[in-house]
């Protein structure tokens, strides 16, 4: 579904990626794991047309789209959360979750959407007219994700979900990270918290200075030992 | 007990207001109060000279009271409330008795510094001290000390909850007596009562431009100008967030293009004033293009820096000896016609008012509807966050170029109808100034709101050319009510409500929020 090959992404002189290469299925969880300053953020960035690649080429159902601006990428239906909980803080909620489907222009469609998202995360609902900014850090996570799901993404570039979350409630996030994947919508999940990650995720690769260094089953890869120490805390 | 910062506090108070005294009167503007007070009494005072000295005394009344007003904290105790009032009157008194020390000094020993500080005039300074040296001093000290605390003390009074609780139930008893007048009124006055305000309002602006004159008409088009200028710049820099700063170029492309093609010399074409005038708009709006094609990236300071730098660059092109030919150079072009309609050519102030106003009229309808629009909540996410923006799916750059087009569009015809108006056009018509004016009328007025835009434009174009004798002070007055501005209303004068957004309407999504539940229950049941 996903086809990452030999990308480069340069900020100026700083060399962010170095022929980073990887798939993903269709239906897939596949996290990517590394430390700070890895080139996770900006990898999907690169993906999302947020950023450029100086070299390389990213497709997607075997269309080329790099190079292509990010609002064609978005109407491909790959959604990018990205990390930092970027909602709008002056926005209501339920604004929010308009601004998420600013590329549907059904009316009706648009409202079926907010409804599935406020069963899904009820704690939205019960603050439907507050601003995004008086939110909650928890439930701003919540915000982001419901507004990236109001397209009916094919693909959710996921970018550390869990940033900065109460256990119970990163526990939650990655419940409905699940249950979204179940629902048909294929999933690349950057994570800090490695475990939590490998642990709902099919495949795994880890990225270090801005390449890919080992990849594999996320199973196998919480078995293996360099794993263990540098990301697991073994 | 004593809070331990109280005093501290409210030295530093003391201090500040002082300040303001001790500022004001070496920029000579004490004289220009005590004008203006004079005239509140009804007293005209000799154009040049002195007010009488009994005015500059009730400034000085007026700001210690003010002063003393504003010395306690509303949450303290009354005690504390005075003491505060008490330190605080007693610095600022202290600190401007010295300061008149220093005053009745210099007037004494004939110490000429005007060379500093123009203000600093005998006559002047010794009317700070209202003409009294030694005891004036002593009686400057007496009115801050004494009004001070009176203010602090009617602060208290006024501020008290019984005063405030009677406040609240008169205006109640008003809201009431509102509420049973309005429901006496027939439901077709209660639901269109806001046009019938509108109605009255257009009477007013129709017919005022027949009976007030050539000078308010003079007036009246420069704010509606600076209006519609305002709408243009708020589009860019309040709708989109960018920071413009270099506005008035596209005001001179409009300018120049009326200019060029109908004016008599140098080149001649006289194409009619509103072909050229439809030339000025597609000029400004190609302008924004070619401007912001490479600044899209740029952000904050950057984007006012090189704004600013673009206006600089058409305003000195215009005025270099360079395309003296083509544009007139620094003496500008004259004689540019103004336009016919039906036959008849635009000679009255009037006719440009009229015309002004349908412009701004055109100009709210086209704003509004942006401003509600798709576009228009496009514009709002990039403002507030453009990352979480460009992820929802906006094209960013298309957007931000957009505001950039439609904003420019309307500088292009405003520079167009006022270089008609003024029948002239120069380099010194499009200059930074031009642009900070703009940007400064939408922060006094407020951004993203009608009102407040035209709030701002009169009291930053009309009130000045109103007040003509405080012309020399125009500036000044520009820069204290800015920072009062913003101090007492950081949103402007009369600020926008954010346009609402809800597209979805409530009703859909509760119809479907019981669809989707009803099946729900069923099968609970079964
Ligand atoms: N806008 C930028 N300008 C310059 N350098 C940047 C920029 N953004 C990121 N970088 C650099 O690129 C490298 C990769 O950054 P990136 O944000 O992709 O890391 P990350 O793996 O997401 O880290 P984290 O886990 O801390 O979020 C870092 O060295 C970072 O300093
Ligand atoms: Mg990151």
């Amino acid at each position: 579904m996903l086809n990452v090959s030999n990308l480069h992404v340069h900020y100026g002189a700083i060399h962010a990626l170095k022929g980073v290469s990887f798939n993903l299925e269709e239906g897939e969880i596949v996290a990517l794991i590394g430390s700070n300053g890895a080139g996770k953020s900006t990898l999907l960035k690169t993906i999302s047309g947020l950023l450029e690649a100086t070299e390389g080429e990213v497709s997607y159902q075997d269309e080329i789209i790099s190079g292509q601006p990010a609002q064609d990428i978005v109407s491909k239906g790959v959604i990018h959360i990205p990390e930092g909980r970027k909602i709008f803080p002056k926005m209501t909620v339920v604004e929010n979750l308009e601004m998420g489907a600013f590329l549907l222009r059904d009316r009706r469609l648009v409202a079926e959407r907010m409804e599935a998202m406020f069963e899904r995360f009820p704690v939205l609902r019960d603050r439907k007219k507050q601003l995004g900014g008086t939110l909650s850090g928890g439930e701003q996570q919540m915000l982001t994700m419901a507004r990236g799901l109001m397209t009916n993404p094919k693909l959710m570039l996921l970018d550390e979900p869990s940033m900065g979350l109460a256990p119970v409630l990163v526990e939650k996030v990655f419940d409905i990270i699940e249950e979204i994947n179940e629902q048909g919508t294929s999933i690349l999940l950057v994570e800090q918290n490695a475990q939590m990650a490998l642990s709902i995720a099919d495949r795994a690769y880890v990225l270090e200075t801005g390449r890919i260094t080992l990849s594999g089953d996320a199973l196998d890869l919480m078995e293996n030992p360099l794993v263990i120490e540098a990301y697991l805390g073994g | 007990m004593k809070p331990p910062n109280l005093f501290r506090k409210s030295a530093e108070k003391g201090l500040v207001y002082s300040l303001v005294m001790i500022f004001m009167m070496m920029i000579g503007f004490h004289v220009v109060a005590a004008n203006l007070m004079s005239k509140v009494f009804g007293v005209t005072v000799l154009r040049g000279s002195i007010p009488e000295v009994r005015f500059m005394a009730f400034v000085h009344i007026l700001f210690a009271f003010l002063f003393g007003w504003g010395a306690s904290d509303r949450q303290r105790d009354k005690k504390s409330r005075i003491r505060q009032g008490l330190i605080t009157s007693l610095t600022a008194g202290g600190i401007i008795a010295l300061f008149s020390v220093l005053l009745n000094y210099l007037v004494e020993a004939q110490i000429d510094i005007r060379q500093y500080l123009t203000a600093f005039s005998a006559d002047s300074m010794r009317y700070f001290i209202l003409n009294q040296g030694q005891s004036g001093i002593f009686v400057l000290f007496a009115i801050y000390l004494f009004t001070g605390l009176l203010g602090t003390i009617l602060a208290i009074i006024f501020q008290s909850e019984k005063a405030q609780t009677s406040r609240q139930s008169l205006k109640a008893k008003i809201g009431e007596a509102a509420q049973t007048f309005s429901d006496k009124m027939p439901t077709l006055v209660k639901k269109h009562w806001k046009y019938g305000i509108y109605a009255i309002l257009v009477v007013v602006l129709l017919i005022m431009p027949m009976r007030w004159g050539s000078y308010y008409n003079f007036v009246a088009s420069v704010v509606g100008v600076y209006v519609i200028a305002g709408i243009g710049l708020n589009i860019m820099v309040g709708l989109s967030g960018q920071l413009m700063l270099g506005y008035a170029a596209f005001f001179a492309m409009g300018a120049y293009s009326v200019a060029l093609l109908n004016a008599p010399t140098p080149h001649g074409i006289m194409l009619g004033f509103w072909p050229s005038l439809l030339v000025g708009v597609v000029a400004a709006m190609i302008g924004a293009v070619l401007l912001g094609l490479p600044i899209m990236r740029l952000r904050g300071d950057y984007l006012a820096i090189v704004t600013l730098g673009f206006g600089e660059i058409i305003r000195i092109l215009l005025k270099s000896d360079l395309l003296i030919d083509f544009t007139g150079g620094p003496r500008g072009i004259h004689a540019i016609q103004g336009p016919t309609l039906f036959g008849r050519s635009f000679t009255s102030d009037s006719d440009y008012v009229y015309l002004i106003l349908v412009f701004i009229a055109i100009s709210i309808f086209i704003y509004q509807r942006l401003a509600n629009s798709r576009t228009g909540r496009a514009w709002l996410a990039i403002k507030e966050d453009p990352i979480a923006a460009q992820a929802t799916g906006i094209n960013l750059r298309g957007y931000k170029l957009l505001a950039l087009i439609i904003g420019a569009a309307f500088a292009g015809l405003v520079g167009g109808i006022a270089a008609a108006r003024n029948a002239f056009t120069g380099p010194n018509d499009h200059s930074l100034m031009v642009s900070i004016n703009v940007l400064s009328l939408l922060i006094v007025g407020g951004m993203n709101s009608i009102p407040g835009i035209v709030l701002g434009a009169f009291a930053l174009r009309g009130l000045p050319e109103i007040l003509r004798e405080v012309e020399t002070y125009r500036q000044l007055a520009f820069g204290i009510l800015l920072i009062v501005m913003m101090l007492v209303r950081p949103k402007g004068l009369w600020p926008g409500s954010r346009p609402v957004l809800e597209k979805v309407d409530e009703e859909v999504v509760e119809e479907i929020s019981t669809e989707i539940k009803k099946p729900k229950r069923k099968r609970t049941h079964a």
